[in-house]
């Protein structure tokens, strides 16, 4: 192994063929005055088919920059976007713009993504305009059905006269209208409330099953992401700090920052609170990411950090299956789905 | 302190049948309908509840804080340590403000002025209201900070706000709201702008120094798992009316309004594994102007029946051994329902 992460392939990109989208050593920068800060570095994830991906961590973290550098908006400073094998960055402008209709994104705030002046029948065509697409008003009829409107009713108002999740509704109907492979998930529901967050989550996974859509979710909520991934990604200052089966990682998390996150999550029984005060309580606030720590990022606030976390970068390491599975991992031949990047991980 | 003791601390707040209709272009606006509950010394209770459930709106009005041109209409009672508020002037409300009764609110960058430093607006209650020197102000709000775990008090003391992270603003605007030491903390959706660790940080903060000085504490929240890990009771409110309150421990054991029990099911669990189906609310929290006869809630219920629809349920014990009578001052378990759910919620506690 080398300590230069550029070099080799990343462990925890998988060789499969029904991997739809591909990051490699993904790097996006932005330009604030003087100072340049790197938003995402170095990070490399694969989506396969079918699956969703979801993105956690705390705000500023690079998690929307992640799901936005995968439409090309902007272009990432350095790295791959792979799309079902075509690296997107390749892409001339037209072309680009042909493929990115199989890539759709529904955003935070469904209001503001909506243009106020616009019907939603129009919103919800406007794709299939701009692509001269075939048979428009049955598709459109069919994606508002999809998503719960009943269109002989909303088609002809506009989007102040819907409530936040109804607009969500709208927003999925407007992404699904092109049939796309992928759908980029940014916060989807942390502007909805708690009664109406349930309906949207549950809408995108019937969504997913309707229209094989292979999903990446990106969201602060740790058990938002639970309930809709297959496989979760946890971020920290632009770096990729663990990754894997959703149910490994939230259940046996290797990063002592993934631990954090999941221990700092208000626990829904009051009986227990005495035995939360126990927990190890991350100290602290986010570095800035224009001056970032050096070695592993989240030395600075790590329970567990030593002196080798500061001199050197930690690379993703695969994360030991329970032992019992581990005999028949072998057995099977089958790497273990959970990988993190840390010196000293809770499961080595 | 056990609930015994908690029930033996002197009452601090005594809310009764408080009704505020507010002026609207749309209509009157029927923000909050005949609230009561009472919080005793050292005691904290979280109102839970969406967004247009009447939580901001009551708790502004305790200090009179409503534009007065948007109240049109505003009833019942609000005794504070034995003084009537509605009865103040208000010359003698601001001397309460900030000294007695203090608030936090949800955005710490708004809350706080960009143009001032972190002295100036840590020392002015200090000075206001405890007729304190500038320089032995100053020195306090060093303290403050300090006892608010910011780092390095003494120096971050002359910064701006901007020069701030978000948790740090709000560790401020709650070094502001303890400065005079209050009887009583207003925390309107204190955490809701924080990241989840930060969070945790802000309410281990708020609890230690609950304890510490004995504040009675309101903390409104739209979060079902931040009160139930820190209040000693749970008030749920629905379309402006209080829908349920409980002992803490008793709300997630023996729920009894349905909205507390869809509310409660249709949260995901960080424990359930992944595509767990939700059971979600349907339809949407109701406008609030011109609201239709009978329980807000019916449209959504699963249990509603004709009589929810005409007739609006009155809150009442939720004990049956109890009289039907709420006593005055106390704090038991009562629902607003025709219809109580009975059986134990299914999944459990988390």
């Amino acid at each position: 192994m080398t300590d230069k992460p550029g070099q080799m392939t990343p462990l925890q990109l998988r060789e499969r063929d029904d991997i739809v989208l591909r990051i490699e050593h993904l790097s996006v920068n932005f330009r604030v005055g003087k100072q340049t800060v790197q938003a995402v570095s170095d990070l490399s994830l694969d989506v396969a088919r079918g699956e969703t991906l979801g993105l956690v961590g705390e705000s500023g973290c690079g998690k929307s920059t992640v799901g936005r550098a995968i439409m090309q908006l902007p272009p990432p400073t350095s790295g791959k976007v792979l799309f079902k094998g075509q690296d997107l960055g390749l892409l001339s402008g037209e072309a680009l713009r042909q493929t990115r209709t199989a890539l759709q994104m529904i955003f935070q705030d469904p209001i503001s993504s909506l243009n106020p002046r616009r019907k939603v029948r129009d919103i919800v065509a406007e794709g299939l305009q701009i692509w001269g697409r075939p048979g428009q008003q049955a598709r459109v009829r069919e994606v508002m059905e999809a998503v719960g409107l009943d269109p002989d009713a909303v088609a002809d108002r506009r989007p102040h006269q819907f409530s936040g999740g109804q607009c969500q509704r709208i927003c999925i109907a407007r992404s699904l209208a092109l049939d796309p492979d992928v759908l980029i998930c940014d916060e989807p529901v942390s502007a909805l409330d708690v009664s109406v967050q349930a309906q949207i989550l549950n809408l995108l996974e019937d969504m997913k099953q309707r229209y094989q859509l292979t999903m990446v979710f990106v969201a602060h909520n740790l058990a938002v992401v639970r309930n809709v991934s297959d496989r979760v990604a946890v971020m920290y200052l632009g770096k990729l700090c663990e990754i894997g089966d959703t149910g490994s990682v939230y259940t046996r998390p290797a990063h002592p920052y993934t631990r954090a996150l999941l221990a700092s999550i208000p626990d829904m029984n009051p009986l227990s609170r005495h035995q939360q005060d126990g927990l190890p309580l991350l100290q602290g606030d986010l570095p800035s990411p224009a001056n970032p720590p050096s070695g592993c990022r989240f030395r600075t606030r790590c329970p567990n950090a030593q002196p080798l976390c500061a001199e050197r970068e930690p690379l993703m390491q695969a994360v030991q299956q329970i032992e019992q599975n581990e005999t028949q991992a072998k057995a099977a031949n089958v790497v273990s789905d959970h990988f993190v990047a840390c010196h000293f991980p809770l499961f080595g | 302190m056990t609930p015994a003791e908690l029930e033996e601390q002197p009452l601090l707040l005594d809310v009764r049948n408080l009704t505020i209709r507010l002026n609207s272009a749309a209509g009157l606006v029927h923000a909050v309908e005949d609230v009561s509950f009472v919080l005793r010394e050292g005691q904290t209770l979280g109102i839970v509840g969406e967004s247009g459930s009447g939580k901001s709106v009551m708790a502004r009005s305790l200090l009179n804080l409503l534009p007065r041109r948007s109240v049109a209409q505003r009833q019942g009672s609000v005794v504070l340590s034995g003084r009537e508020i509605s009865a103040l002037s208000e010359r003698d409300l601001q001397k309460l403000r900030g000294a007695q009764v203090a608030m936090i609110f949800q955005d710490p960058m708004t809350a706080l002025n960009p143009v001032l430093t972190i002295c100036v607006q840590v020392s002015e209650p200090l000075q206001q209201h405890l007729g304190l020197s500038k320089p032995a102000a100053r020195q306090r709000a060093i303290e403050l900070l300090d006892a608010v775990g910011i780092p390095d008090a003494a120096s971050r003391v002359d910064q701006y706000p901007h020069q701030l992270s978000g948790g740090m603003r709000q560790r401020v605007v709650i070094a502001i709201a303890l400065a005079c030491d209050p009887a009583l903390l207003i925390a309107d959706e204190p955490t809701t702008a924080l990241d989840v660790t930060v969070q945790k940080q802000i309410l281990d903060l708020l609890s230690r120094l609950q304890t510490q000085r004995r504040m009675g504490m309101l903390l409104i929240t739209h979060d079902l798992g931040v009160v139930a890990s820190r209040a000693d009771y749970i008030a749920v409110m629905y379309a402006g009316r209080l829908v349920e309150l409980a002992p803490a421990t008793t709300l997630f054991s023996a729920m009894r309004h349905p909205y507390t029990e869809a509310l409660f099911n249709s949260i995901p669990r960080i424990t359930d594994p992944a595509h767990t189906r939700l059971q979600a609310i349907p339809g949407r929290p109701p406008q609030l102007h011109n609201p239709a006869p009978g329980c807000a809630f019916a449209p959504r219920c699963q249990y509603a029946q004709q009589r929810c629809h005409r007739e609006t349920p009155p809150v009442v014990p939720s004990e049956p051994s109890v009289s039907s009578v709420v006593p005055v001052g106390q704090t038991q378990h009562v629902h607003a329902c025709f219809f109580p759910v009975t059986r134990p919620i299914t999944g459990g506690a988390n």
